[in-house]
């Protein structure tokens, strides 16, 4: 089947890059999965990867010539479209090979049989409109919590929640937990709860730029999101999600204020004597904060945070750096608060000024 | 094997032409023909070495080894003072034992085997098959068999493995019904999907938790 179009360079390669990222990249027993289809109808190119569970496509404005329909294999088209000259590429489907055209650059690449990509369907429930900017802000705040561990994959999805009129955002890898409510977004019916694959969210924040909304749809097993010309579409995560509220302690007795950007900036510091999974101690007292690492045969780092109000027990409690610099940088607001019960028991990481969102992390047991 | 540690000198001529000069060193002749010279530092690679299959020439009134490969390659041997010139019979080698942690998994859930599913009692490790032994022949607590396969990560290959000996050990009319266990550290998604379509059961199990190890980063849950 013919297709022929010309396109700008910058915009095939970001929608090749785009549709590329749901491409999979271990051999599977679909080798077609390692190709992007293009489908062209009139003015329209709609490029699509998937790997069965996360599916991409983009739509651009092209130059088209002939409809038609091919998949190219999905690394190969991008790099080389992204090594051309800035201007138009042609690209024309002949026989089995596509031939790319930037001047001085012709390329031909092997087609993968196009008969052979799956018929992907899309979520025919009821679409709904999220705010594009607050919905990419609130999964900016949870996905960092989500697990990457496949041998645990509902850990490795999102839960979205209708909670209290809005929708809610949870994500643990059982270190931490990450709760942001989006009152009054109510995408959701009372009481339903979908778990998303973190990976197809992180996808999605990816894409949004600057568009105003995100229209999603939900499937009885997949969920689609669409926002300006690129889908993202996702199997959503069978199975239950850990019961999460009874884990927020309700009675935190200590109270530590702090600038955020102040104390991210020190944690990052001392964090570099913390190696070899050690932790950075957080010893708290009514004389402020002291971040402390110790490396065994490496050395170690102090940092007074003079700007930290303390109220409690004098308290040391030591935290996996990376978590606690994850908490941190996503905290919406200049001021945070990280309650504590005691050295063992989990800290509540709030904004000051945000009720809407939660960081629970656990501690590191040190001697 | 046979070890020879002695002042001599060395000389190489094949791809390229080396010279050591004279220093006590250890000269190797494993039983496959291999030669090897190697000097007292380094953990494994020796200083010049000739693989199999080779031949061997030994002049005992000139004291020098000339070592010939098929590719024409030369190892010459110049033997200046033999300070120990010993031979050992070192017969079959079983082999690397790659992970010592699996072996180990296995005997821990041996002596408890309820930290795999309660009720479970051990009958025998390494129970006896035609194609090769069971990881843990266990009784559940209805009394009947159940097979345990453990691997540090749970693959689909395992999966496969404890197949393959479910289905000889439901021939014996006194074991069966068998069922499985498959046990590891960690188990993939699809050496899951592919054991529930078999009907066999998947357990991931904490090593740091069996040996009595409390891990210092604490869990939500």
């Amino acid at each position: 089947m013919g297709l022929k179009f010309r396109c700008e360079r910058d915009v095939l390669a970001k929608a090749l890059a785009d549709a590329g990222r749901a491409v999979t990249t271990r051999g599977g027993a679909l080798p077609v999965l390692a190709g992007v289809r293009l489908e062209l109808t009139g003015d329209q190119l709609t490029i699509t990867g998937s790997d069965l569970d996360l599916t991409i496509s983009v739509t651009v404005e092209v130059a088209g010539a002939e409809d038609g329909v091919a998949v190219l294999p999905s690394k190969l088209a991008s790099d080389v479209v992204r090594s051309v000259r800035a201007g138009a590429v042609d690209i024309t489907v002949e026989d089995d090979d596509a031939r790319i055209e930037a001047s001085p650059s012709e390329f031909a690449i092997r087609l993968i049989p196009a008969d052979e990509f799956p018929q992907l369907s899309s979520p025919d429930g009821d679409a709904v409109t999220l705010d594009a900017a607050a919905f990419k802000a609130a999964i900016e705040q949870v996905e960092k919590a989500a697990s990457s561990d496949d041998a645990r994959p509902i850990l490795t999805g999102v839960l979205m929640a209708a909670e209290e009129g809005g929708l809610r955002l949870v994500s643990t890898d059982s270190y931490r937990l990450s709760v942001r409510d989006l009152a009054g977004s109510s995408v959701l019916s009372e009481g339903q709860k979908v778990l998303v694959p973190s990976r197809a969210l992180k996808e999605l924040a990816r894409v949004v730029g600057d568009e105003e909304s995100i229209t999603l749809r939900l499937g009885e097993r997949d969920a689609g999101f669409e926002v300006g010309s690129v889908s993202v579409t996702t199997r959503l995560i069978e199975g239950e999600f850990p019961s999460y509220r009874g884990l927020i302690p309700t009675n935190h007795p200590n109270q530590l204020t702090v600038d955020r950007t102040t104390l991210l900036d020190a944690v990052r510091r001392v964090r570099l004597l913390a190696q070899e999974s050690t932790p950075v101690r957080m010893a708290m007292s009514a004389d402020g904060l002291e971040l402390v690492a110790v490396t065994q045969d490496v050395g170690q780092a102090h940092e007074a945070v003079e700007e930290a109000v303390y109220k409690g027990d004098d308290l040391t409690v030591a935290f996996n750096p990376e978590y606690l610099i994850d908490g941190i940088e996503v905290a919406p607001g200049d001021e945070i608060t990280l309650e504590t019960v005691d050295e063992l028991k989990p800290a509540l990481l709030k904004s000051a000024e945000d009720p809407n969102f939660l960081y629970l992390l656990m501690p590191v047991r040190v001697s | 094997m046979r070890l020879v540690v002695a002042e001599c000198t060395v000389d190489y001529d094949g791809r390229l032409q080396a010279h050591l000069p004279a220093a006590t060193r250890l000269v190797m002749v494993k039983s496959d023909g291999c030669v090897a010279v190697h000097a007292d530092g380094g953990a494994y690679k020796p200083l010049n070495w000739m693989n199999a299959p080779n031949r061997l020439i030994e002049d005992r009134e000139e004291g020098v080894w000339t070592v010939t490969s098929p590719k024409g390659e030369v190892l010459t041997i110049t033997f200046h003072d033999i300070i120990s010139d010993s031979t050992h019979e070192m017969g079959v080698d079983p082999g690397l034992q790659k992970d010592g942690v699996e072996a180990h998994l296995q005997k821990l859930l041996a002596d408890d085997p309820t930290s795999i599913a309660s009720g479970l009692r051990l009958v025998r490790r390494e129970y006896p098959t035609d194609i090769g032994p069971v990881d843990l022949m266990c009784r559940d607590a209805d009394g009947l068999a159940v097979a345990i396969e453990v691997k540090r990560r749970g693959e689909i290959d395992g999966v496969e493995q404890l197949t393959r000996y479910l289905e000889f050990l439901n021939r014996d009319p006194m074991l069966r019904p068998v069922r499985g266990i498959f046990v590891a550290q960690e188990i993939k998604p699809q050496a899951k999907v592919l054991a529930g379509d078999r009907d066999i059961g998947c357990v991931e199990v904490d090593y740091d938790e069996l040996r009595g190890i409390e891990s210092p980063n604490l869990k939500l849950f």
